[in-house]
């Protein structure tokens, strides 16, 4: 068959089909699905057009047009998202704390690397306070004073000095977690680095505000509370990034882009429940933790509550396949 | 993939011609982009920075734009972000559909790892050394850019021959891919100057025997008889 004959013959077929393409390209919701339903079918009819010019010879622009028409259906026929309302809860009610419960050797391992960074300065700077001057710069360690000083923390930040922090916390704590995931891919190191880091950190200013009265309690009860979610998404998010990190260096009987893959898909869940948890610290860090109305001791229950209820969620939450 | 392209099978027995995007113009996608993001975050703080809970506003949308909105972008928006459709790129997931949710976060969160240790370097030494220039983002979500094809336009052949070179016909068959040589150069006869054209003319002496307008029209007519 001549190529002219071909094109006369199907250009009616060719020509609904771009009009169905258009019709998408325009308005994704407002679908008709009668004009849809015989969609499958056109599209079949179009792939057979395509590999008949294909193996007749027809020109290059002719199996081009093809070729791109055939390209944009694919994409119409297979790429529709499939509605999935009930994703996000999956993943967070079942599949996190489940992620989260086999990789527990990791988590310990996390564990160690913040809380035992931290214990170990900490218990330095306990006894030896000048020891805090090597590991962080006086100013700022006077600067955390002066902040966790009853005359400065008791007048609180006011709503507007709230929620600038709110952001503040939004901008930092989230990015840290988003951070120690994507740079974990390095064998993990660096994840690793940011948890001794962060442990080291903490343990130092523990240490150096508990060992003044005027400023221990005004610290603890200011960080309690927020801590829980905080540093458990931390340390959560260091878990995904070196579980990434772990699979490029021993992947196992696939190859190593394949393990990245497969690790990335098992600890997707993680990730988005850290940063989740690492959110919901930044509101109470923002409005809960600094306001200077609520007495200690009702902070120090709210906060050991907090602590109890993130970890039994980790431990019992989706154990239940429904 | 000799010709650059990468050719996925359908369900339906045809091929899909994808073509990856190089270093060049994913940097420059990336490089529009953050003009964009640095454009938007002064506009911000320029708006915001007199109120009081302006600090806020301005560290929120810095967060949501930095992280969030490639990501928007390439799930609501057909795999492109701005600098994306400028460049004429796409995302798409390793079989060629648009991404979701989970590999638009992935790649994106991977910029980082990427990044390091300064500028970039491990994505660009990634694509250097992947076949379908894949950055460690896309090799862990498992997605590609790819340029979008530009819409097609079928030329229609104009001028009918003469009775005169109708009736003439090649001293031997030519084979099926010289053929289609021929009708591609026809094809595209709008974007070729004249002048190339007698030159090319000139160069089928051999098989037309002519040379310049006469060899070109018999050439044309060739062509004509072919496809109708």
């Amino acid at each position: 068959m001549k190529q002219k004959q071909f094109e006369i013959q199907n250009e009616a077929l060719w020509a609904q089909i771009n009009a169905l393409l258009d019709e998408k390209n325009k308005k994704k919701s407002a679908r008709s699905p009668a004009e849809f339903i015989e969609f499958p079918a056109l599209y079949r009819r179009l792939c057979q057009n395509l590999a008949l010019a294909l193996q007749r010879g027809y020109s290059p622009s002719l199996t081009d047009y093809l070729q791109k028409m055939v390209g944009d259906c694919h994409q119409l026929l297979y790429g529709t998202m499939i509605e999935r309302p009930m994703t996000l809860h999956r993943w967070l009610m079942n599949e996190f704390p489940q992620r989260v419960r086999e990789e527990w050797r990791l988590l310990l391992f996390v564990n160690v690397a913040f809380w035992g960074v931290g214990l170990v300065v900490g218990l330095l700077v306990w006894f030896q306070a000048e020891m805090a001057y090597s590991f962080m710069h006086p100013e700022k360690l006077e600067k955390m004073r002066q902040m966790y000083t009853s005359g400065a923390i008791d007048t609180g930040r006011g709503a507007e000095g709230d929620f600038a922090m709110f952001g503040m916390y939004i901008w930092n704590n989230i990015s840290i977690d988003f951070r120690t995931f994507g740079a974990g891919v390095f064998g993990g190191i660096p994840a690793l680095f940011i948890m001794a880091a962060n442990g080291l950190s903490m343990g130092v200013v523990a240490s150096y505000l508990s060992a003044d009265p005027a400023t221990r309690h005004n610290f603890w009860s200011f960080v309690i509370t927020h801590g829980s979610f905080e540093i458990i998404g931390m340390l959560l998010s260091g878990v995904a990034g070196m579980r990434l990190g772990l699979s490029l260096i021993s992947p196992g009987r696939l190859s190593r882009r394949r393990a990245l893959y497969a690790a990335s898909l098992r600890m997707f869940p993680v990730l988005v429940g850290a940063s989740i948890l690492t959110f919901i610290a930044a509101f109470f860090e923002a409005f809960w933790s600094a306001n200077p109305v609520i007495p200690h001791s009702v902070k120090y229950g709210v906060g050991a509550l907090c602590w109890l209820l993130v970890i039994a969620f980790l431990i019992f939450a989706g154990r239940v396949r429904r | 993939m000799l010709n650059g392209r990468l050719s996925l099978i359908t369900p339906e027995g045809v091929r899909l011609l994808l073509t990856p995007a190089g270093p060049a113009p994913r940097a420059w996608a990336w490089a529009v982009d953050f003009m964009l993001y640095l454009v938007a975050i002064s506009l911000i703080s320029a708006l915001f920075n007199q109120f009081d809970v302006g600090k806020g506003i301005i560290l929120i949308s810095a967060f949501v734009l930095y992280w969030g909105y490639a990501i928007l972008c390439e799930v609501y928006w057909d795999g492109r972000t701005l600098g994306k459709r400028l460049l004429g790129l796409q995302v798409l997931r390793a079989d060629g559909l648009p991404v979701g949710w989970r590999e638009s976060v992935l790649r994106n969160l991977l910029l980082v790892g990427d990044f390091l240790p300064f500028f970039y370097f491990t994505g660009l030494l990634c694509m250097l050394f992947d076949t379908q220039f894949r950055r460690l983002g896309d090799i862990v979500a498992g997605t590609q850019v790819v340029y979008r094809d530009p819409v097609v336009l079928r030329p229609t052949l104009q001028t009918k021959p003469s009775s005169e070179t109708a009736t003439w016909a090649l001293p031997y068959a030519l084979t099926p891919e010289q053929q289609r040589t021929l009708i591609a150069m026809f094809e595209r006869e709008k974007s070729i100057p004249p002048a190339r054209m007698l030159e090319l003319a000139n160069l089928a002496q051999a098989i037309t025997g002519q040379t310049g307008e006469a060899s070109l029209a018999r050439l044309r007519a060739c062509v004509l008889k072919w496809q109708e």
